[in-house]
């Protein structure tokens, strides 16, 4: 088997090497492909190029359809413009531009970050179709369709020609990429890629859900901004209409066909963007492009018919894409009246045959070639830290109640937890007490009552609140970072600390082995571990499990009793959702026993398995009463 | 009354007729988000589409309910074809990219009409009477009146399907839980194909009531689906007749802006009241609040 050569070289120094050879070749490509129209092809690659990167924070790294980008772009452009016009220098009229798109693009991301899919889309394609009738309409300052016309002023003494300022593009090409490279591998870009999995635990984690995605998006504004300045002090003539939806159309897909979640594929989409118009004017080279792009199709369908199969959809859309865009460049009369639909053809081609874009199918072929040598894994320390001394009570819950419409699913709940203790919450299916903890964690409102966490008393519906008041949370439906490894999990989720402390949390947990697996490929049982460990990592002043042990194996579930015993000896209070009975028996000091939104009962766990009540509650709602089996269906507490 | 209020009320009552015809394709917008979550951001380009067969199959001679008809039986076979290529394999990948995929194919159907149409607006032939109907000073035009009953008659007609035919039931068992209703032997694919059909059918049929109104031409699309999605989502994606009250409240204001602040922003009020409510209430006016479960 063909395991691929081993260079010996880690894949991020690879990477920095080909990416600074690319911008040396970039840089000395003037002189070999001559003429004004090829430094205007290449710089305006190179503009796309950081609009592009920017787009990519908010469609690649948060996972939603921003159509607001080529809006943004626009203000970028006109902010300069205007700059330019009022006689700033230079740098002024860069940061002009800057500040157009991005108090703009923020006043936008606040509202609309709150919203998630076609919502989200749709909010920002009436921002944009906004900025442009904006645009349009302040005629005074804008002239409105006439457009504006400015002059480039020269960069501190310096006038640049069209190859200088190719250069300068360039330079801030390569600040855009190596900055967005560097912003989207720290813990920040984790964080996005932790809560474009699921937004609910990085809020319980304490990570915080909406900042960092208006964050990432206002980043992505910023570059846009950039883009504009460039491309107004490009240009030197703007005009509304040019920033409008078929522009934007064009950069989404560039974006897409070059691959999301890359500056590779951002920079590649650039490329596609930038010259695609131009190779349309050219019929025989197109065609020839064209027709390897088929082939280039083929190949999946072969490989299923070899193996006897039909070809499934994913494999035969995009050669018929294909050859639809092969026969209207052979055969249509004019090619260039075509552009959106080839560009279309093109790109429904790329996004079901390649998902990944262009950017990932080369970074899996290579992968194939080449073996890289992996980073070592850090060293482990940290874990339990001795309990810093509180005073105040872990949880003091007054008279707390949540109805959903006519059901009462937490009725006038009073509870306590004491330091050093472990309360066990128990109760059937739907009695409340995934309710209870939904809202101490914040997830929910209460109604009417009062939750304090170790002294404070969090904002009401608040995740985040809660969660900087010490609570934290493990969920019954497993909620996993799925695209990031343990190791990562565990670094999103501390507040201090870096590598070495997140191997001491997984330690705590004996996962330190899987430290580098994606959290996709792990096992249940190993899920359920990592939850804890998450949790752990926020150094809690309040722990809550909810059903740690459901679907768990019988080891499992032992090596959970002691690591639950482990962290009651660190000092940590848990409340402890859970239906075995025996782990209940063994681990709790007192018990708390929930039917129909009531506390029922509270004692110790033999006091409670004798209370009638219980029994009662027990009998009427479960025949198998007398060893409450896990159940591992979802339920509404 | 003063001459002015009653320009007022003209032009509120002619954008509120128009924003019938949102209404009806935001209502085509609810029907597929209810089988299967997801929304066609390529719908003005079905009501583009729809206009100009409709206009093409009148101008070869057949009669204006045939044309009609036709139109929406080609806008049923768009729809079903858009749910096909582009939205089916997103949503079994759970994945945003049905978005992008429809956004796709709507830009080639749009670069497909600016070829076989070309690019300049045409006139859609009607039989109606051309005089326009008097209401107390305020004119109403046939056309207009015909894209109020059109997309009411739609709209019931789908309803009372929806409730009284099994077809009808199984898309409903399919919007409240896909697999359950796998399980009593539903197809939930065909349920879904279903509903893509009906909504492009209802897109095609906006298209030729539109059509008379305004003219057709390849620049109706995007400014429609923008509409229409507002309309959809200010009324909430799950909730029924409230789609006629917002269609109704943005063709007024749009009608009323442009009168007030000049034609160029027309669109403005709009939009913006469209970002303020998603913020305020993304469930819709008239929508359910969504209960997280974890």
């Amino acid at each position: 088997m063909f395991t691929g050569v081993d260079l010996g070289l880690k894949e991020n120094t690879a990477e920095r090497i080909v990416r600074i050879v690319l911008f040396i070749g970039l840089g000395a490509l003037p002189a070999f492909w001559q003429g004004q129209y090829a430094l205007g092809l290449l710089t305006l690659m190179a503009v796309y190029g950081v609009l592009l990167i920017g787009l990519d924070a908010t469609v690649g790294y948060l996972g939603q359809v921003n159509l607001a980008q080529a809006a943004l772009f626009g203000l970028g452009a006109y902010g300069t413009a205007l700059a330019v016009q009022a006689g700033a220098s230079f740098p002024l009229a860069l940061i002009a531009g800057v500040i157009a798109a991005l108090l703009p693009g923020a006043a936008l991301a606040l509202p609309a970050l709150r919203l998630e899919g076609p919502q989200f889309a749709l909010s920002t394609l009436s921002f944009a179709t906004l900025s442009v009738i904006v645009l349009n309409e302040s005629e005074s300052i804008t002239h409105g369709a006439l457009g504006l016309s400015i002059v480039r002023p020269s960069l501190f003494t310096v006038a640049l020609d069209a190859r200088g300022f190719y250069w300068l593009c360039l330079v801030v090409l390569f600040m855009s990429w190596w900055v967005s490279q560097l912003l989207l591998k720290s813990r920040f870009g984790l964080s996005i890629e932790a809560l474009r999995d699921s937004p609910t635990a990085t809020d319980a984690l304490g990570i915080g859900t909406l900042r960092h995605k208006v964050l990432a998006f206002a980043w992505g504004s910023a570059l846009a901004g950039l883009a504009g300045a460039l491309h107004a002090l490009n240009f030197g003539y703007l005009q509304p209409a040019a920033f409008g939806y078929d522009l934007m159309v064009m950069l989404l897909l560039g974006v897409v066909f070059g691959g999301r979640r890359s500056q590779w594929g951002a920079f590649a989409g650039a490329a596609v963007v930038a010259m695609l118009p131009n190779l349309l004017s050219n019929r025989t080279l197109f065609s020839t492009l064209v027709s390897f792009g088929c082939i280039l199709t083929l190949f999946p369908i072969f490989r299923s018919l070899i193996s006897r199969k039909v070809p499934a959809f994913k494999e035969a859309a995009p050669a018929v894409a294909m050859a639809a865009a092969l026969i209207l460049s052979l055969f249509a009369n004019n090619v260039e009246e075509w552009r959106k639909g080839i560009f279309a053809l093109f790109l429904f081609a790329a996004v079901v045959g390649l998902p990944d874009g262009l950017a990932g199918a080369v970074v899996s072929a290579l992968h194939k070639l080449i073996r890289f040598t992996p980073d070592p894994l850090p060293p482990v320390s940290g874990g339990f830290r001795p309990a810093g001394i509180s005073v105040s009570e872990p949880l003091h819950v007054l008279k707390l109640s949540k109805s959903f419409g006519g059901v009462r699913a937490v009725d006038n709940v009073t509870l306590d937890i004491g330091q050093d203790e472990i309360l066990g919450l128990i109760g059937p299916n739907g009695s409340g007490k995934t309710t209870f903890i939904n809202l101490v964690s914040g997830l929910y409102a209460p109604d009417s009552g009062t939750i304090e966490i170790a002294g404070t008393r969090p904002l009401p519906g608040s995740l985040m609140s809660a969660s900087s008041a010490g609570a934290a949370r493990t969920f019954q439906n497993l909620q996993p970072f799925s695209g990031l490894t343990a190791l990562e999990s565990i670094l999103v989720c501390q507040h201090d600390g870096g590598k070495s402390e997140a191997m001491g949390w997984l330690r705590v947990v004996a996962l330190e082995e899987k430290a580098r697996q994606r959290c996709s490929e792990m096992s249940y049982g190993d899920l359920r571990f990592l939850e804890i460990a998450r949790a752990l990592a926020t150094r809690p002043r309040l722990l809550m499990l909810d059903e740690p042990a459901a679907g768990m194996s019988k080891p499992d579930i032992a090596r959970l009793v002691d690591l639950v015993v482990s962290i009651k000896r660190a000092g940590v209070p848990i409340l402890l959702i859970e239906h075995h009975q025996d782990v209940v028996a063994e681990l709790c000091d007192r018990v708390a026993v929930m039917d129909g939104g009531r506390l029922i009962a509270l004692g110790t766990s033999d006091q409670v398995r004798h209370n009638p009540k219980v029994i009662e509650a027990y009998l009427g709602a479960d025949d198998d009463h007398t060893s409450v089996q896990s159940k591992s269906e979802p339920q509404l507490c | 009354m003063d001459a002015k209020y009653i320009a007022l009320a003209q032009m509120a009552v002619g954008g509120g007729l128009m924003g019938m015809a949102y209404a009806l394709v935001a209502y085509g917008f609810q029907l597929t988000y209810a089988a299967g979550k997801a929304v066609n951001f390529g719908q003005g380009e079905l009501v583009m589409l729809g206009a100009f067969t409709g206009i093409s199959l009148a101008g070869s001679g057949l009669p204006y309910g045939v044309s009609v008809l036709g139109a929406m039986v080609a806008g049923a076979a768009l729809g079903w074809f858009v749910e096909r290529v582009a939205v089916r394999l997103a949503l079994k990948q759970h994945n945003e990219g049905w978005i992008l995929l429809t956004i796709i194919v709507g830009l080639f159907a749009l670069s497909f009409v600016e070829n076989i149409w070309g690019r300049d607006d045409r006139p859609f032939p009607v039989p109606w009477p051309a005089a326009p109907l008097d209401f107390y000073g305020i004119s109403v035009t046939w056309p207009e009146l015909a894209i109020a009953m059109g997309a009411l008659g739609i709209m019931i007609f789908v309803e009372l399907a929806k409730r009284y035919t099994m077809a009808g039931i199984a898309v409903q068992a399919v919007s409240a839980d896909p697999e359950a209703a796998e399980l009593c032997g539903v197809r939930s694919s065909s349920a879904i194909s279903l509903s893509w059909a009906v909504s492009g059918a209802a897109a095609a049929f906006a298209g030729t009531v539109i059509g008379p109104v305004t003219t057709v031409g390849p620049t109706m699309a995007a400014a429609l689906t923008l509409k229409a999605f507002s309309v959809a989502v200010v009324a909430g994606l799950d909730s029924g007749f409230g789609l006629v009250i917002a269609g109704i409240a943005l063709g007024a204001a749009e009608n009323l802006s442009g009168y007030v602040l000049g034609s160029g922003w027309r669109e403005a009020p709009g939009l913006l009241l469209l970002i303020l409510a998603l913020a305020l209430r993304p469930q819709g006016i008239f929508g359910k609040k969504i209960i997280r479960k974890v």
